[in-house]
């Protein structure tokens, strides 16, 4: 019947196809790379790994991409069930659970050989440093930034968000804005008083630490309550959105109040400003976050956006570091990978993508360049927990914000639950 | 083939193999992983490290000492209490009506049922969060008739209320059981009823109920579980974070973030078991309840 036939000549096909791919994937090093990401950093990423097949014939590298959601739980099975991927993007939060647990290559001794780090600045470097030993590499250098609508602030006669706006000005600027916009359901700011980086900033403009080098939680019950009566105020103020319109923001660039048009200013970060504006109409423009008064340096730093490390169960160790030098120092993989996952490490490789970068690269650029003078070191590192403690502030955030407790008693509370998740681990 | 009984002993190893995708499926899909959860709930194992024995130290917090999963316990007691019997009755109403032999019957009991397949998705929790959002389409209907309504899914007064309303939406393969159960009513008892002065109100009081006891009662055991169970609808509307403020913290939803979000898997673990008991405790105490209120004969 001629059902069948179709049926039994497509089978055949694929069974040639398998045998096929087999007997390449025996003849070759197969090597697997695990990014999280959207299209764009998928297309670039699969292209730079072919352009290395195509230079080293002997390796297959396999790419495997899911969101930042998924990300973690699956990496986390994978290395459950020993089978990691060979190169995998890490993240700065993520990075010492991973190494101190044994997951992650120690690369000092590969550096200078097959891991080419020349012309990376110290600060690039010890992003990835865990304990004093190197596990991850920089894809990109960012820091935290707000993104804002710059299009809508000049039509209304507001001035740019231009360093240093102290907190104090931020919170006026905002309800000025609110004011002049004239509009219902559209707000200055975003409700930030949920958002661990914009916290952190504000912690260390005072002289704190999120996190001290001990590992505990940096702030006292006091800077907390202050914190949510800053935020508690700028609802007051109208500066930013009342609390049922922030529950929705799932703090991405597709649901934040920024992109839903409810807001002109979001908390960010730099390397997220292509993101947010492929889903924004209006022109967007970066600005550091508020400065604290007196203060003339900002809590904020300068961090890898994401960086590569090489699973320890490897079983290619010198193939895998190899790959990874390729995605990080070649010139002819920077030009395909641009900036998207922030600026690159490498003085070369900027140097060599620079004439080639489009507007909204140059912005990102500029942006790193004007800060650096002024931002702090990086912070101690975070302790375990630490992500669980960002699920906390956003709730505890949200219960001022729905007036179920005062500033004051949610200082108290934050800090004995913060605690208490980071002394459980 | 099944006539010959040589034919049928030399079908019983067949049998067993077609039998043997279900063995294998239960045994290693679902016996297996349970009882490896089962002693997984007393280590701390993360998923990265190997498990260390704790003993009986995650049960003991659940227990005693962890906040969230009283909030969590009450948040689903809330849901089960409110979604079952507003789930039945409603399923019991619509099928008493469909029942009267209107015509097309076979399309609004399509319609109907409609809900029931599409309301485990993620597609119909999204749209539940748009329709039930401050410029929804819920709040657009009441600004014709002159109300400002709340951002129902997002603040923490009424989000629990709209995880019930989408349940309760969802009455479609409850309502098809009903349905049955009433096709099978025996006519004349009615028509006796009638004859002797029976309103129509006392007749459904009367007859229908107690006849339809066994069907209620399978009707409120299976939403009843499934209720306990529920976990799409929270996870989507609130993304996950089972907010605002842990309003819609399903116990499930709290199992699954200690698992995946802080990859506490031994914890976890102990979580469900204890999930498990409890629903297997409720469904327990139904049965025995069920000796006083359901009549099987008529």
């Amino acid at each position: 019947m001629g059902t069948i036939e179709i049926g039994r000549r497509a089978l055949l096909g694929t069974t040639a196809a398998l045998i096929a791919a087999r007997a390449q994937a025996q003849a070759a090093t197969r090597l697997r790379l695990y990014w999280w990401g959207g299209v764009e950093r998928a297309e670039r990423t699969n292209k730079t790994a072919e352009l290395y097949t195509k230079t080293h014939p002997s390796i297959a590298v396999a790419g495997e991409t899911v969101g930042w959601g998924d990300y973690w739980t699956r990496l986390a099975t994978q290395a459950a069930g020993r089978n990691m991927p060979d190169v995998v993007q890490m993240d700065y939060g993520y990075i010492f659970e991973y190494a101190r647990r044994g997951g992650l290559l120690a690369l000092d001794s590969y550096v200078g050989k097959e891991l080419d780090l020349s012309g990376f600045d110290a600060a690039s470097i010890d992003g990835g440093k865990v304990d004093g030993k190197i596990y991850g590499v920089s894809l990109g250098l960012n820091s935290t930034s707000i993104v804002y609508d710059r299009e809508s602030f000049d039509a209304l006669g507001l001035a740019p968000l231009a360093w240093p706006v102290t907190w104090e000005d931020f919170a006026t600027r905002m309800a000025a804005a609110t004011k002049a916009l004239k509009k219902d359901g559209v707000w200055g700011s975003t409700d930030a008083g949920g958002s661990g980086p914009a916290l952190e900033v504000w912690l260390r403009g005072r002289g704190k630490e999120m996190y001290t080098a001990e590992g505990k939680f940096g702030a006292s019950a006091a800077d907390m309550a202050d914190w949510f009566a800053y935020w508690a105020e700028m609802r007051a103020i109208g500066a930013c959105v009342p609390p049922e319109v922030q529950a929705l923001d799932k703090l991405d660039v597709d649901t934040s109040v920024l992109t839903l048009g409810k807001a002109l200013v979001g908390f960010a970060n730099s390397n997220q400003l292509v993101g947010y504006q492929a889903v924004n109409k209006k022109k967007l423009d970066l600005a550091m976050y508020p400065a604290t008064k007196g203060n003339p340096k900002s809590g904020q730093y300068l961090k890898p956006s994401q960086m590569l490390s090489i699973a320890a169960t490897t079983r290619n160790k010198e193939e895998a570091v190899k790959l990874m030098s390729f995605f990080i120092a070649d010139t002819e993989a920077g030009k395909l990978l641009g900036v998207e996952r922030g600026i690159p490490a490498s003085k070369k490789v900027r140097e060599v993508i620079a004439p080639s970068l489009d507007a909204m690269a140059t912005r990102m650029s500029s942006y790193i360049a004007e800060i650096a003078p002024v931002v702090s070191p990086l912070p101690p590192p975070p302790p375990k927990g630490a992500g669980e403690v960002l699920t906390l502030l956003l709730r505890t955030n949200e219960t001022v914000g729905f007036k179920k407790a005062t500033p004051a008693a949610a200082g108290s509370q934050f800090l004995k639950d913060a605690t208490d998740i980071i002394s459980r681990g | 083939m099944a006539g010959r009984p040589t034919a049928r002993r030399r079908g019983i190893p067949a049998g067993y193999i077609f039998l043997l995708p279900w063995f294998l499926g239960f045994f290693g899909l679902t016996l297996g992983p349970a009882l490896a959860s089962l002693a997984l709930s007393f280590t701390n194992y993360d998923l990265i490290g190997t498990p260390g024995w704790v003993g009986l130290a995650n049960y003991v917090r659940i227990l005693t000492a962890d906040s969230k999963v009283a909030e969590s316990v009450r948040v689903t007691l809330l849901y089960v209490a409110l979604s079952v019997p507003f789930k039945l009755g409603f399923a019991l109403a619509i099928a008493m009506i469909l029942n009267r032999g209107i015509a097309g019957l076979p399309l609004y009991r399509a319609l109907f049922y409609l809900p029931s397949l599409l309301g485990a998705s993620v597609a119909i929790a999204t749209l539940w969060r748009t329709v039930f959002s401050g410029d929804g389409l819920l709040n657009k209907v009441l600004l014709q008739f002159g109300i400002h309504g709340p951002s129902w899914v997002s603040d923490p007064d009424t989000a629990i209320y709209t995880l019930v309303a989408l349940s309760v939406w969802q009455f479609g393969s409850p309502m098809i059981i009903f349905l049955a159960g009433l096709r099978q009513l025996p006519r004349d008892i009615y028509e006796a009823a009638s004859l002797d002065g029976a309103t129509p109100w006392y007749q459904f009081w009367r007859i229908t109920t107690p006849l339809l006891t066994p069907v209620i009662f399978f009707n409120l055991v299976v939403q009843t579980i499934d209720a306990f169970k529920a976990f799409t609808p929270a996870f989507i509307i609130s993304g996950g974070t089972g907010g605002p403020i842990n309003a819609t913290l399903f116990y499930t939803l709290y199992l699954y973030q200690e698992a995946f979000g802080y990859l506490r898997m031994g914890y976890a673990a102990a979580l469900a078991w204890l999930l498990v008991i409890a629903i297997a405790g409720v469904t327990a105490l139904a049965f025995l309840s069920a000796r006083r209120w359901v009549h099987y004969e008529a």
